[in-house]
């Protein structure tokens, strides 16, 4: 199990150091080596480098969104938990319900919104990267909610949270001492899963014409070249950008596997 | 349970409403062009469309659409909206790729559980690499690949290839969490005693352990679905496939206000049926739950 993490971690590592390498800083060496031809409608570009470009500008939204869509669900599931009650059944509740639509059709729903109202008031226009990062931590902050809350409680129900109360502790110390160095492994785990997910949402959202990034992510990259791959034979387009799909979600999964947070009654470093 | 099943059913049915109201706020509180702004941006009848069809400034006027749609009006604009029978038809189209796309689904499960069963590296890597090949491929990726042979054949060969390529994904799902539920169902001590008492293998497995399996294979449906609804989307438009998926994205692009409100609580509408399933079956199927809801 550690062994599949650190090869998780490494591939993550690389996949991040290549993308930024040959898409963004040396481009012209790519377009050198690449086996795959140019592309069918950007001729002075190859495929190689549309596709390590589009990597690093969708692993660049799906990490900064990963990020965003944590820190939400952890800030809605300690304030739920902190409330306690009638509001705090509420939050989850409305989480549970939240999770239960599909991640694109909110996300389309999100997108078309912002992106009319930009159209038509200049005043209220986001810049469509930005846009993208905040549209997908709207959609996947519901599954880190929901975890992070069930997480809570099972790490307040030891005996020595309950001894730290009685001898005086308040709930920002407890939370501090007690119940942070379990969970921050778990919000990593989190986090990592989420990578991947706003990956495929934003994708696919961007494939279906909705999302316009420029430069372009994967998704884009592949949605602009799609009636080039229904004459030409897809093939040569589509394997690089799937192969480097693939190779993110499994590296973000093999990394997440080293997490998951220590239990109480074991170390937090173990 | 009729009780309980009853509360369960609002506690679902709630949700369509909450997704009408706030799908219908969100584009209604969008910023209505003037004369001088719409000529640029948007085309005249697009914008009175918008007005029409929101019943902007009129009491209840987050009713007006669905008011439109059942006296049979066409909901955005002439070229572009659709009638209450276009989308009754477009989404017969989707159901039905969805139940296909389903039935394939659960064959890929079983195919996989078998394939984890197995023993041996490679059986283990391939319950690893499988689920994240899966999980990482878009479904508009294997549509993309499989569209020049199908798009233009007819035959329903177009939707059978829609049908496959968003049911990968949800079949190793289904078939992970199958596959642990039964491996963790078959450690049982009761599976044992049965065992040890003379009971053949195949009896304990469809008498004990497989009713014990079947709540974890309902929980996982709501999920199954979620994602083959999503996966229509992409399949159906590079497909080219004229039903519900295709729709909705084409009202997105062309900015049919209206219709994406009404096509966003369908879909929240039908994510709630089939929830609403699950829960009933699971209270007929499972008495641990008909106890857990006293």
């Amino acid at each position: 199990m550690r062994r599949a993490a650190v090869v998780g971690w490494v591939a993550l590592a690389l996949l991040f150091s290549l993308s930024f390498a040959f898409g963004r800083l040396w481009p012209e060496v790519t377009a050198r080596a690449c086996p795959f031809g140019a592309d069918a409608l950007r001729p002075d570009h190859t495929v190689c480098e549309l596709a390590f470009g589009g990597l690093w500008v969708s692993l660049a939204m799906g990490v900064a969104a990963a990020a965003l869509a944590t820190a939400l669900g952890l800030a809605v599931a300690v304030a739920a938990r902190w409330t306690g009650g009638a509001l705090d059944r509420a939050a989850m509740r409305f989480a549970e319900a939240f999770f239960s639509l599909p991640d694109v059709l909110v996300l389309m729903v999100l997108q078309f919104a912002a992106q009319t109202a930009g159209d038509l008031n200049p005043a209220l226009k986001v810049s469509p990267p930005l846009l993208m990062v905040l549209s997908l931590a709207a959609v996947g902050w519901a599954a880190p909610a929901r975890m992070v809350r069930s997480r809570l409680t099972t790490l307040e129900a030891p005996d020595y949270v309950a001894a730290a109360r009685a001898l005086g502790a308040g709930r920002a110390q407890v939370l501090r001492a007690h119940v942070w160095p379990f969970l921050r492994s778990y919000l990593l785990a989190l986090f990592l899963a989420r990578v991947p997910a706003a990956i495929l949402a934003e994708s696919t959202v961007s494939f279906l014409g909705i999302g316009r990034l420029e430069p372009m992510s994967l998704g884009r990259y592949l949605g602009v070249s799609s009636s080039a791959l229904l004459y030409e034979g897809g093939g040569r387009i589509v394997l690089p950008a799937w192969g480097l799909l693939v190779a993110v979600v499994l590296a973000a999964n093999l990394a997440g596997r080293s997490l998951g947070g220590a239990a109480p009654g074991r170390s937090p470093s173990s | 349970m009729i009780r309980l099943a009853l509360s369960r059913a609002l506690r679902q049915l709630v949700l369509v409403p909450i997704v009408a109201l706030a799908s219908y706020y969100l584009m209604a509180a969008l910023p209505v062009p003037t004369e001088e702004e719409s000529k640029r941006q948007l085309s005249s009848e697009l914008v009175e469309s918008y007005r029409r069809d929101l019943g902007l400034g009129q009491p209840l006027g987050f009713l007006r659409p669905w008011e439109k749609l059942i006296k049979g009006e066409r909901l955005g604009t002439t070229a572009q909206g659709v009638t209450f029978e276009e989308m009754l038809v477009k989404l017969s189209g989707s159901a039905g790729i969805g139940l296909v796309g389903l039935a394939l689904a659960l064959a890929w499960a079983a195919a996989f559980a078998l394939l984890r069963a197995g023993q041996g590296r490679a059986s283990e890597a391939a319950g690893t690499g499988l689920p994240a090949l899966a999980f990482g491929t878009p479904a508009f990726i294997p549509a993309l690949l499989l569209a020049p042979a199908v798009v233009e054949r007819g035959h329903l060969l177009p939707e059978l290839a829609a049908a496959l390529v968003v049911s990968v994904w949800p079949g190793v799902l289904l078939g992970t969490l199958v596959a642990d539920a039964l491996r963790q169902e078959l450690e049982r001590d009761y599976v044992r005693t049965a065992a040890a008492k003379g009971l053949p293998r195949a009896r304990v497995v469809a008498r004990h352990v497989l009713p014990n399996v079947l709540p974890a294979l309902l929980d996982s449906l709501p999920p199954v679905a979620t994602t083959l609804l999503a996966g229509s989307f992409a399949a159906e438009r590079v497909l080219g496939l004229p039903y519900f998926g295709q729709l909705y994205v084409a009202a997105v692009l062309q900015k049919q206000v209206a219709v994406v409100v009404v096509a966003t609580t369908v879909f929240a509408a039908l994510l709630v049926v089939v929830t609403l399933g699950v829960e009933l079956a699971r209270l007929l199927v499972d008495p641990r739950a008909r106890e857990a809801g006293r």
